[in-house]
């Protein structure tokens, strides 16, 4: 029951739930139980890509020339996704690695959960490019309410899954006297909240990036900011897979062909599911409404902005069981897909491709001096 | 040339100038969500009511029996899907 890093207990790990069976020994993958989150692994290794290596020094004159009420959308968005992947970064290993069962899914949650750290930086390559005062805007994300309200939601199940954790791993079944207070955990409560964990955290990477993905290119329409859209871009990839790795742990223990309680469970827990989804759909809508409050900006506005909630809700909840609850059935920015498209992302892992961007760097320079003048 | 119904209404034949069944659905003037065009958003889900396709690559994305992902497929047989609304 307390986790051990080396199980010793000689188990067939195709027999291992992906949760709360032995703990993994060996690292192997010459057998699988789930071969998907091997392939997701793979998928995964062949999109690295390093925030240095994106071109972002156009941006800074960009973000200068912006009204203000467009410089808030801007760094609000950031703002808000650096509290995303901070805890992305972190929290699935924590979470997850303790109670996970087989050696490809425990692989896959690591990987994952490092691609969230190159989000994390990029943050700061992109930040630090276009302000002189960085620390005052990582700073406000500890201050800021909007942010700081949404903090709430975004973690809560993860920290409800680690206490519960915790207290099983340490004491077992049971109610427990933990510093003078009654403590109570059951295997049962926490696959629940493992599943209402794993719901909140799909409704993170499918749902609550999508409000700053769309602002993000919706200047690059307007070719502006497109270093830090080809950043973005890079980033919609990534969660695009982690989504697709999270539906389908989801739907494997809603199927409970892996545990047969996990599909009890799913089904208790479906009203709760449902009001996952939809409070952080209205949440989302929230800061569109606070991102336009000074002004929409060209292409977009708050109307348009959560209807794109709505349907993103809507595809994102149907992928994992459940019923579209939102009326929207049309996707309101189409132009948006164009932009998550995946063949056409520029990495640049690749020699040439590095060439590619220093020229791009060249060109950059040569275009802010010949038009030093006139308006960009 | 295997014939695609779409919705149940339409009907046109797949003669192999697109590449998979999403380009083939746009050219038909359907509008299908999609991201990543590459099998693994799981983004354009459809319905596949009848006939089968092949993939293109494996898909990545869940899919659930019932379903298929045009982005990454060619039908394999007469087939009837529906763009999920
Ligand atoms: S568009 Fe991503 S799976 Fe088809
Ligand atoms: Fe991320
Ligand atoms: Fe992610």
């Amino acid at each position: 029951m307390a986790y051990t890093t080396f199980n010793r207990n000689i188990n067939d790990q195709l027999k291992e739930p992906m949760f709360f069976g032995n703990a993994v020994n060996v690292s192997r993958y010459d057998q699988q139980k789930y071969p998907i989150f091997e392939k997701l692994i793979e998928k995964q290794l062949s999109f690295f890509w390093r925030p240095e290596e994106i071109d972002v020094s156009k941006d800074r004159i960009d973000f200068q020339q912006l009204p203000e009420h467009e410089k808030h959308i801007f760094i609000s968005n950031l703002k808000y996704q650096t509290l995303l992947d901070s805890v992305q970064g972190r929290s699935p290993n924590v979470a997850l690695l303790p109670i996970v069962s087989i050696p490809e899914l425990e692989t896959w949650i690591e990987t994952w959960a490092f691609s969230e750290t190159i989000h994390s930086r990029s943050y700061t390559h992109i930040i630090r490019n276009i302000s002189a005062e960085p620390h005052k805007i990582f700073d406000d994300i500890m201050l800021n309410e909007r942010i700081l309200e949404r903090a709430v939601d975004v973690t809560r199940y993860y920290d409800d899954l680690i206490d519960g954790i915790n207290l099983y791993q340490r004491c077992g079944e049971g109610t427990h006297q933990i510093n003078g207070k009654s403590e109570q955990i059951t295997l049962r409560e926490l696959k629940k909240r493992l599943y209402l964990c794993l719901m909140s955290v799909n409704v993170l990477e499918a749902i609550r990036f999508y409000v700053s993905f769309a602002c993000s290119f919706a200047f690059a329409e307007r070719e502006l900011m497109e270093g830090n859209a080809k950043i973005i871009r890079l980033i919609a990839r990534d969660e695009a897979l982690h989504l697709t790795g999270t539906q389908h742990m989801l739907n494997i223990l809603a199927s409970g062909d892996d545990d047969p309680e996990m599909a009890e469970i799913a089904k208790e827990c479906e009203e709760e599911s449902y009001a996952i989804f939809m409070r952080a759909a209205e949440q989302e809508k929230d800061w569109a409404a606070y991102l336009f409050k000074d002004g929409s900006m060209i292409g977009l506005n708050k109307d348009i902005l959560c209807q794109y909630v709505e349907f993103i809700t809507n595809s994102r909840m149907q992928a994992v069981g459940l019923k579209p609850r939102f009326a929207t059935t049309q996707n309101p920015i189409p132009w948006i897909n164009t932009w998550l498209v995946s063949d056409n992302v520029q990495v640049a892992p690749q020699e040439s491709e590095i060439s590619s961007y220093l020229v791009g760097q060249i060109d950059n320079e040569v275009d802010t001096a010949d038009f030093g003048d006139f308006d960009l | 040339m295997p014939q695609v119904r779409i919705n149940g209404e339409v009907v046109v034949n797949f003669d192999g100038s697109s590449p998979n069944l999403l380009q083939f659905l746009e050219q038909q003037q359907q509008a299908v969500n999609y991201q990543c065009r590459e099998g693994f958003c799981g983004a354009c889900r459809c319905k596949l009511l009848n006939g089968q396709v092949s993939y293109l690559q494996e898909p990545l994305a869940f899919v659930r029996r019932g379903e298929f992902l045009p982005c990454c497929s060619i039908p394999k047989t007469d087939i009837e899907l529906e763009i999920p609304k």
